[in-house]
């Protein structure tokens, strides 16, 4: 990184920052769609685009590893996630017509704040950082590694333990459910179990997956 | 002894292998015609001269897919001052194949032989009328008809070699009797002759 | 323009054995599947033991009309196949043939993570078909698809991340040049996990369940015809290539081979693969289809267990090697 801002004009007009700014209008244009189209799916469908889209952002600011992260967890299991539980309960192909919100003015006010703040505290913080996209990769697998395991390492078991606790009580729900169900009627062989440990895996995944390869470096 | 775990599952591949290795039992079929069993059910030939016009395998038929046409025929008289004899002439035998459901009654109810499975099977058509075969066609199956088989080794004799031999033993103990009371009375040996008949025809 | 013309000739190979390897497997099958039940399989098309079968079979579904039912999502109906198929070819482009550079499409830094995340994304076609096809018959394929894709993606993970700690990288170049033959006996639980997961990811027999002819049809796929249900197979096979090729860079070593790789270490990656590749057709023959609780059983109470071992394995000889 360099703090030569001077060199740089804003958006002085590279190839990479002309794909940047396209690829997040394509991202800013799915995120409306998912939240204002009324078919379900057509709406997890259109989520896929903007995470992808959020991962091909990555990619063009060299964060390799975190785009192919983004690219597994979300897409891969996260939006397989709520397809799965959206084919499971109501799934019509068409518009739903209660698909809508009656606070949508509400979320709007909210959406809005929390991106206004959010674009506020990044710009502030990086005025004046610039990503050498020529040199070495800031954002490969090595770089993310050590400074994960070296400068944000409390935080990053926090997390851990965070999802842990998550799975934990998971488990502690269904096996209740199950206790409870088998009080009253005849104990059943099948588990309810294998449900909830599979609704908590991407999570699961995520931690897991993450804290193994990095804690290699 | 309790299997080791997961062995059934090298069973399943060691068998699937071990066929790989195997010769296949497929045959190429048009490439190469199938060894048929003797006896094989494929068509039904008519061997005209043995047929009566008795209309027995029409009527024994369940399907009713058999067709004859006869007219009758007058034989003149062998010797002068005799009764003319009348005689059944086939003008058309005809099986309906779509129909035929390949019982075989027929050919069981056939008193004089005259109709026999033949192993020909590829009488494929593409129309379904085609497929009522004239006599012609179904003598032209006749000729495919095989021999019958030897029978097995430990196998009972056939009732018509039984008769006859039968008939033959006590043909030969007369002779040898009347060789023996020749000198007794002559002139009586001709009529034993009449009974070493076998009265079922050989097949063709 | 000497590097337009190297990134084509790269891409142009990979497109080339995108097409090509998956038929060869196809054929493979066909041919192995048969003998293994005593049959000889095709045997005329193209003259010599039915080699041009797939040709043929591709002409034939290019003929056939192409039908979107009438209550369908078109678009998203239409645009499953490709999803499907896609993934698939992004993920040959980053796996290593041979040593060094030449041998690959592309070098990804995060080369396991990218291929993982982008056959994950396989799966979505597979959704999108069984829920655009507006029959329930594929709506249950969808379904079983991603709670097959979520039980069965874990352990792939694990067992990958054990691969990648053994090397101390995520790059697949990477992972090749540091193995070690002895890493064969080590990873061998990984990779029996890494395989059977990736088969079922793949929903290969005995895991074909999303697609459960005698249950279901032919799950999410059972409304397409033509040309977009040859992509669906077409992607079937190029998954079976893609897993093969993966599970021997991480597992097997790739372009290692007893005798050393100079010159000839494609031939090896390419004879791993091979083996692979007919194992998955032998399991296929030789085994039934699992149950759904079974297949979910089999993912969480065994193959989830073995990689989380696999992982505490690996790091236990990883610290005491160093």
């Amino acid at each position: 990184m360099t703090l030569a801002a001077a060199s740089h004009g804003f958006l002085s007009p590279t190839g990479v920052e002309i794909a940047f700014l396209l690829v997040g209008l394509v991202t800013f244009g799915a995120a409306v769609v998912t939240v204002t189209t009324r078919q379900l799916v057509h709406a997890a469908l259109w989520l896929v685009v903007a995470l992808g889209g959020l991962a091909v952002e990555y990619l063009l600011l060299t964060a390799e590893f975190i785009a192919w992260v983004q690219v597994l967890i979300y897409v891969g299991a996260v939006v397989v996630l709520i397809l799965f539980g959206l084919m499971l309960t109501r799934a019509p192909i068409g518009r739903s017509p209660d698909a809508d919100s009656g606070n949508r003015w509400a979320a709007l006010t909210v959406a809005v704040a929390s991106a206004a703040a959010l674009v506020w505290v990044v710009v502030d913080a990086f005025r004046t950082t610039w990503i050498d996209l020529d040199g070495p990769a800031a954002g490969s697998t090595a770089v993310t590694g050590a400074s994960l395991f070296q400068n944000w390492v409390l935080p990053f078991e926090a997390l851990s333990v965070l999802l842990l606790a998550a799975l934990v009580g998971a488990i502690v729900l269904s096996r209740k459910a199950k206790a409870a169900r088998a009080g009253e009627a005849p104990p059943a062989k099948t588990s309810p179990t294998g449900a909830s440990s599979s609704g908590t895996s991407p999570s699961g995944a995520s931690s897991s997956g993450t804290s193994q390869t990095g804690g290699v470096r | 002894m309790a299997p080791v775990p997961g062995s059934g599952l090298a069973k399943g591949l060691a068998v699937t292998l071990r066929t790989m290795t195997k010769k296949t039992v497929t045959e190429q079929y048009p490439d190469a015609q199938p060894e048929l069993p003797p006896r094989t059910r494929g068509v039904i030939g008519l061997f005209e001269e043995n047929c009566t016009v008795c209309m027995l395998c029409a009527r024994e038929c369940p399907d009713w897919c058999i067709y004859i046409d006869s007219h009758k025929e007058t034989v003149p008289a062998a010797t002068p001052g005799g009764r003319d004899r009348s005689r059944n002439v086939l003008d058309r035998f005809a099986i309906d194949f779509a129909l035929c459901m390949y019982c075989g009654i027929c050919i069981e109810v056939c008193p004089f032989d005259a109709l026999f499975w033949s192993p020909e099977f590829e009488y494929a058509e593409t129309d379904i009328r085609d497929l009522t075969h004239e006599r012609d066609k179904l003598r032209e199956w006749m000729w495919t008809v095989p021999a019958p088989p030897a029978l097995d080794p430990g196998a009972e004799e056939p009732k018509e070699l039984a008769a006859a031999r039968k008939a033959a033993d006590k043909l030969a103990a007369q002779q040898q009797a009347d060789q023996s009371g020749q000198e007794d009375r002559p002139g009586q040996a001709d009529q034993s002759g009449q009974p070493n008949r076998p009265g079922q025809e050989d097949r063709p | 323009m000497n590097d337009a013309l190297d990134v084509t000739l790269r891409l142009l190979i990979v497109f080339v054995v995108f097409l090509a390897f998956p038929l060869i497997v196809g054929q493979t099958e066909h041919k192995v599947m048969a003998h293994m039940q005593g049959r000889l399989g095709p045997m005329y098309a193209g003259g010599f033991h039915g080699w041009a079968q797939l040709v043929a079979d591709g002409v034939k579904f290019a003929q056939k009309e192409d039908v979107v039912p009438a209550d369908a999502d078109r678009r998203i109906f239409q645009l499953a196949p490709a999803v499907a198929l896609l993934p698939y070819l992004l993920v040959l482009l980053a796996i290593p043939v041979g040593p060094g550079e030449g041998a690959v499409g592309q070098v990804v830094d995060a080369g396991v993570f990218f291929v993982l995340a982008v056959m994950g994304v396989g799966v979505l076609g597979s959704l999108m078909a069984g829920w655009s096809s507006a029959n329930k018959f594929s709506l249950l394929g969808g379904l079983r698809t991603a709670a097959q894709l979520l039980a069965y993606e874990l352990p792939m993970l694990l067992t990958a991340a054990s691969v990648a700690m053994a090397a101390g990288t995520v790059s697949l170049v990477g992972i090749l040049d540091a193995f070690e033959w002895w890493w064969l006996p080590w990873q061998i639980v990984g990779a029996v996990v890494f395989f059977v997961a990736g088969l079922a990811e793949l929903q290969r027999p005995p895991f074909d369940m999303p697609v459960a002819d005698s249950e279901i049809i032919f799950g999410a796929y059972t409304e397409y015809t033509g040309l977009r249900f040859a992509l669906f197979l077409l992607a079937e096979y190029a998954g079976i290539v893609v897993l093969c090729g993966l599970t021997t860079v991480l597992f097997l070593g790739g372009w290692h081979g007893p005798w050393g790789a100079d010159g000839l270490g494609w031939v090896w990656t390419l004879l791993k693969a091979a083996v692979l590749a007919f194992v998955v057709i032998w399991l296929r023959v030789t085994y039934p289809r699992l149950r759904e609780d079974q297949l979910q059983k089999l993912s969480w109470t065994l193959l989830v267990p073995l990689s989380l071992a696999q992982i505490a394995l690996t790091g236990v000889v990883k610290v005491v090697i160093a």
